[in-house]
Formats: C-alpha cells, structure tokens, sequence
C-alpha cells in the first residue's frame, strides 16, 4: 500500500472511532507546514492554537536530507473542543521525507490536498530559493505564508522573495506584527508625507517592512534608524515618538491565523518588501 | 416463481443454486477480486446454499493447491476477517480444472466436473460462467460453453470488458455470443457500476426531492468527471499498447459514469429501464472535435517521494510508443436538458493521486452582494460525488467567516460514506456476482450502450491516425499535460482543483 493510501486509511479508520453521529468532515483549507526537524515543535504549538479557528487538513512536511528517498507518515484525527459542547474535526499528518524526497515534495502534496479548497504553505525558517523543493510547493499551493524575521541575510532575501510574488499569492508574518504600528502612523496623514527618517526599536525584519511600507507609500526615500528588540516598541518619525498601537501583540497562533483569513494577492505588503532594500543603513 | 413464504420476512431474494465457473482462475482478477467477494457474500449468507466454484485455466495444478492460493487470496485481500467455517463452507464446493480453452478434451472435463457438482451438491444445471480472460480468447471460450450448454437449469455469461477493440469487433462478439446465448443471459461487466456510490448517484439525484430541480442547464455550469491513476500499467504493456487510455477507462467506466449523471429518472429501476435511459444519453452525445480532445503520455516523475519511469521505459512498451496514457475530451449532451452544458471527462495514468469523482458545479449567484470583499474565497457550489478512493459526497458552499464584517469563505462539507453506515461497503465485484446470479442486469451494459461507446470512441480514434503527437509530455505526478488546462482555460473555466 502506497503512502496517500495508507493515511487515508488510518484517517478514515480514527474518523469512524469518533461516535455514532453521521460522519462529516468540515474543512475549509489544506494547511501545509514545510517544517525542517528545529521548527517542529515550535510549528506544532502553533498548530494547537489554531485548529479550532480553521478547520483544515495539515500536513507537516519534516525535510531530512540524506541518502535514498522514502516518505514516512503519520496520520492522526484531532477532537478540538469550540464550547458549548461541540468539537471542530482536524486531521495531522505527518511527513517525513528523507533524502531525495525532500526536494520532491509535491509529488506527495498534491495528493493529499483537499479537493477545491485553498492551500496555504507556511514555510518555517530561511527558504532556499533555488531549491527544487521551495518551486515546487509554490507550484501546488495557493498562498505562501513566511516570517521574514526568521532569515538571516535580510534584507537580500526580500528580492528573493519578490521573485515569486507573481507566481503565488504571499503573507509575512512580520508584516502582519506591524499592522498596528502602521495604521498608528496611517492617522499622522498629512504630517507624515515629507518624513525623512524612521526610528524603530525591534526585530529587524518588522523594521524593514515598516520602512519599506513609508517609502513605497509616500513614494520618497525615507533612512531607517533601528535598535534591536523582541517586538516593535517604539517608532520615532524624524525623531517625534509615535504612540503605540492600543492592541495588544498577538500570539504565533493568532499571526497565521489572521493570515490564513487572507486568500487574494497582497500588494502593498509587495511594494514594502521590495522597497525594504531601497535604502537601508548598513 | 417467487417463494410466497418469503414475502414479509424481511429476508433477501436468495439466488437459485448454482455453479460459477470461473475462465483464467489463475489470474489476478480471481485472486484478488472475485474469491475475496465470493467469500464475503458466503461471510454475510448471501450464496444460495448449493452452490460451487469452478476454476478454469491453463496453469496446470490439483483442486486442493487451487484451494489453497484461494484461502491465502482471501486472507490477504478480503474486506472481513477470515473465519475458517466459513472458508471451508466455499471450499466444500470448489473444483479446479487445467485445460486450454481450446481444447475439446479439457471442456469435457469441465463438463464432468459440472455434472458431478450438480450431482453432489445440487446446483440443479444452472451455471454462470465468468469469463475472466484476455479478450482475444473470449469467442473460444464462449463457443466451446455455448456448444456443451445444458438441457436443464439457466445459463448466463459474465464478461470482463474491453467488449470488443472498435465497433466492427464489439458487433462480430456480439454475433458470436449471441449464436449461444440471449441477451438477457449475458453480463458485461464494468465493475464501477457496481460501486455503492455510483448506485447513490442514482440515489442522490432520484430520491431526493432538491436536487433533481436543479439538475438541468439552467443551474448546472458544467460537469467534470475525473478517473484518475497513480499506477502505471503495472507489467501490462501488451494490452495497454493496444488499448490505450481510450479504450481501458474512456469507453467505458467513463461514458457510463457520465450516462449516469446525464440520463433522465428512469420509470423503475428495473435494468431495461435504467439502460434504456443511458443509451438515449449515450446516442445524444455528438463526436467531439480534434480540438476538444487532448491525448498525453507521462513521462519520467516523481509520485508520493518515489522516481518513476516515463510510460516508453516500462518494459515491454515500444520505446518510441505513440500510445495514449491520458485524455480529456470536452463532451455534450445534445437535449432538452443539457443543451450547450459542458461535460469535461479525464483519464490517465501516472497522475497526481487515484481519484474518480464526479463535480457538478453550479452557476455562480447571479449577483453576490459580497463580491468584493469575498475576492477568491467566494467559489462556485460544487456537488462533488467520490467514487473512489474514499466514497462519498461532498457540498462546497460559501459561509461567512464568524466575526466582524461580512468575509466569506468557501466551506467543504464531506459526507464519507462509510462512516455514516456502519455497514462496510461492499465491493463492487459482490454486488454485481450476486446480480448475475438473481438475474438483475441492472448494473450491466447492455449490447447498444456497448455499440455506442465505441462508435463515440472509433470517431475520435479515427481522428488520431492524422495527427503526430510529442510524447511524452507530462510527468508522472502531475495532473496530465498544459494542453488539457488550455481546453477549460478556452472557456473561461478550469480543471477543479486538487
């Protein structure tokens, strides 16, 4: 037996353990994870607090590089309790693909995609651009979902990454962390459109993008001045304080899942990557 | 006559007793289909109580070592567990006989073999042979039962199909068959007709009151039907060069799984009734032109992590191979209710995973109010009917997601089939034996549904000889080649997604 038959299987044998209640899966999206073995966990955490928002199938795609090629699989059916007494249906599957698999990910994607619904591909860490692996899950899904502050090399990659916005649709979370400082700095229009320089205090790829975003909306060069930290808190435009946005800063889960809301092509977040390497202090 | 007592029982019409003989009972086929069914039905007390097997084939072995692989091919590909009394209740009845089809000698000895099983277990001179061979060896086969054809009790014929390469060789089998045998007595098997959900369709649209209304070119955009492989030809290059994508899924499983969908509410389910509203479906359908055909052939690939070789290196294939391992065709049905409403039919081997479903998706609202905010989440409905792997059907509808504002998304509802009934789903191969024996040819094709498949398939073969195609051109893995996403991208529409 084959591997897509072998999870079909086992998912449809854990289905029919659930009750006597007539068997229904609700599903809204296929939610691929490419997870290389350091981000699993910390995906999969993730994952915990996401299901019962998006009822999807997911599949963790575990690269190993080696020798050979196989798939290893594992297939689980989780209950995610909604209140109320009711329970939202997910399957987790699990792919290890080793050696020569992992650069041939689609071929075990594709058939383990839910028919007619979206995918979306939450790629974990610094993608490599040229690999077969990255082209070909771009290939097969419909969004692709990066955190640019888990690169390194920024902000080089953002080019990288513009190369593929014609080809799928793409969301960063590190431009989603920054959506409160943004419109906090929306509400200074007109003031804000002859600004030459932006302070930010935080990561540095939240910096970048919040850069970038000023330059490509204002269309003007704008300096980016930045001090390190764990999340942006503060922002001082030609050295006048911004203050904070009211909302509070979201968990990883509530990140993606904003993301996972979005299907159509995002092209101001396009604009603020590519113009993230117009004019940057070394 | 039928049995009065039995009526208010509650029990099932019990087939008469019988002998099934079985031709190229050392097959795959006989392994892993029709042992493991025939031991399900005897599983669920379905076989009449006098009833036996016979095996006929060339590999030369005694009765008992016949039963033997017979008991491994149950435990190894029955869908219940084995359970010895019930094994050994089949294997009382089971003889094996070595013999060329053509061989005079050895149909005799199938004739004794006969006789003595109606002598010892009272299968009263009703046979229903299964002929479970190459094709070219079905008019021997059929003239050696047609001429040794009993007196006494019924004869019928099941036959695997290809029925036939083109019309003019369906129609000289026919003539053949029917020199012997009358049509109600013969059995052309296309075991996906005999799948529970192909019988829901019928169900589904003709039991309830919702769907039927809307089951017309006024609502329905168009269809997809999808039979889709992952395998190769698994070793069966000489059937396949000859035969073609065309000729093993398109003729048949295809069209008939298209008929279905099309055809009109039929006055009963008897099988008359059923076939004669297929056939209409089937004559309605016009011959497409060369640019509503797309043909391919995979070549080298990757499918679920494994390389897999390109169609002209698996062995036995001509390595410059013009044989087809893919087609899509746009298709209509040319009446009342289907007028101009495209049905796209696709076939292959070597794609992306095994599916065949059939999509009915609907017309868009006429005017979404959320158009704009919904963008791309805002799909079509779709009535997605598996046939297989998984069986069941599925509704795609668009709900808005829970929260502030009006988003909306497309939400897919999935009825399993097997989960809603905790009944297994029987195989297909146990309904239609169990059909062959009551004498229901229901889930049969008929002799002019047969005849109109291949004329609809020898016009686009015709077609062909014209053409030099540049295969291969898709790979193994993929969803077949560009040219088949050209034929909907030519009307404004698309392959569903996968």
């Amino acid at each position: 037996m084959g591997v897509v038959a072998e999870v079909e299987r086992k998912l449809a044998r854990q289905r029919c353990r659930q009750d006597d209640e007539t068997e229904l899966r609700t599903s809204t999206m296929t939610h691929v994870v490419w997870a290389p073995p350091r981000w699993l966990p910390r995906a999969k955490r993730v994952l915990a607090g996401l299901a019962e928002r998006h009822p999807a199938r997911t599949i963790f795609l575990v690269p190993l590089p080696g020798r050979g090629a196989g798939v290893e699989a594992d297939a689980t059916v989780h209950d995610f309790a909604i209140g109320g007494g009711r329970e939202v249906l997910s399957e987790v599957i699990e792919l290890r693909l080793r050696g020569e698999a992992a650069r041939h990910p689609a071929s075990i994607v594709l058939p383990l995609l839910i028919s007619d619904l979206p995918a979306f591909c939450r790629w974990r860490g610094m993608p490599d651009w040229d690999g077969q692996a990255l082209h070909e899950i771009v290939d097969v899904c419909d969004r692709l979902v990066v955190d640019s502050n888990e690169w390194q090399g920024l902000p080089g990659a953002y080019p990288e990454l513009a190369r593929l916005f014609d080809r799928i649709a793409v969301s960063d979370l590190a431009w989603r962390r920054g959506l409160g400082w943004r419109v906090a700095l929306a509400e200074r229009w007109p003031g804000i459109r002859r600004v030459e320089r932006v302070t930010v205090e935080g990561p540095r790829a939240d910096a970048l993008l919040l850069a970038g975003w000023l330059r490509s909306r204002l269309r003007r060069d704008v300096t980016l001045s930045r001090r390190t930290g764990s999340a942006i808190g503060a922002v001082r435009l030609d050295g006048d304080p911004v203050s904070p946005p009211a909302q509070p800063a979201l968990s990883g889960s509530d990140l993606l899942s904003a993301e996972l809301d979005t299907l159509m092509r995002d092209r101001i977040y396009e604009a603020a990557a590519r113009a993230a390497v117009s004019r940057t202090p070394g | 006559m039928a049995n009065p007592l039995a009526q208010g029982l509650g029990v099932r019409r019990q087939p008469d007793p019988c002998v099934l003989v079985v031709y190229g009972a050392s097959g795959d086929l006989t392994k892993r289909k029709l042992i493991p069914a025939l031991y399900s039905l005897a599983f669920r007390g379905l076989l009449p109580e006098r009833f036996a097997v016979v095996g006929v084939a060339r590999t030369e072995q005694p009765t008992r070592r016949f039963v033997s692989s017979m008991r491994q091919a149950v435990k190894q590909f029955s869908r219940d567990p084995f359970r010895t009394d019930v094994f050994e209740s089949l294997a009382a009845g089971m003889r094996y006989v070595a013999t060329d089809f053509s061989d005079d000698a050895g149909e005799d000895t199938v004739g004794e073999v006969l006789d003595e099983l109606d002598a010892s277990r009272g299968t009263g001179g009703n046979r229903l042979h299964y002929l479970a061979v190459p094709p070219q060896a079905f008019p021997v086969v059929v003239r050696e039962i047609g001429e040794r054809r009993e007196r006494e009790g019924w004869a019928r014929v099941i036959i695997e199909k290809p029925f036939g390469h083109d019309l003019v060789s369906a129609r000289e089998l026919s003539a053949t068959v029917k020199r012997w045998f009358h049509e109600d007595e013969l059995f052309r098997i296309d075991h996906y007709l005999g799948k529970e959900t192909v019988q829901n369709l019928l169900a589904l649209r003709f039991a309830n009151g919702i769907f039927e209304p809307i089951w017309n070119r006024q609502f329905v955009d168009h269809v997809q039907i999808t039979v889709a492989e992952s395998i190769g030809i698994e070793g069966r290059a000489g059937y396949y060069e000859r035969a073609g994508v065309i000729r093993d899924i398109f003729q048949n499983h295809l069209l008939q799984l298209l008929a279905l969908t099309a055809m009109e509410p039929p006055i009963d389910f008897s099988a008359d009734a059923v076939r004669n509203e297929k056939v209409k479906v089937l004559r309605a359908m016009h011959t497409p032109g060369p640019k509503s055909i797309v043909r391919g052939q995979y070549g080298r690939g990757w499918i679920e992590g494994e390389p897999v070789a390109a169609y002209r290196e698996e062995a036995g294939a001509d390595p410059r191979s013009l044989t087809d391992t893919y087609i899509a065709a746009k298709l209509f049905v040319d009446n009342w209710r289907w007028a101009d409403t495209p049905f796209y039919v696709r076939a292959g081997k070597r794609l992306a995973r095994r599916e065949t479903t059939i999509a009915i998706q609907f017309k868009r609202a006429p005017h979404p109010p959320f158009e704009a905010i919904a963008g791309d989440g805002l799909r079509p409905n779709v009535l997605l009917i598996h046939v297989q792997p998984d069986e069941g059907v599925s509704l795609a509808i668009g709900a808005k997601v829970p929260g502030a504002g009006m988003s909306i998304r497309t939400v897919h509802m999935d009825f399993l089939y097997g989960g809603a009934f905790r009944e297994g789903v029987p195989e297909a191969y146990e309904r239609l034996i169990l059909d062959a024996m009551l004498g229901d040819a229901t889930l049969f094709t008929r002799e002019d549904e047969v005849e109109e498949q291949w004329k609809l398939v020898d016009a686009i073969v015709g077609a062909w000889g014209r053409d030099q195609p540049t295969f291969p051109d898709y790979a193994a893995g993929s969803w077949g080649p560009a040219r088949a996403d050209e034929l909907l991208h030519r009307d404004g529409r698309s392959w569903r997604r996968h």
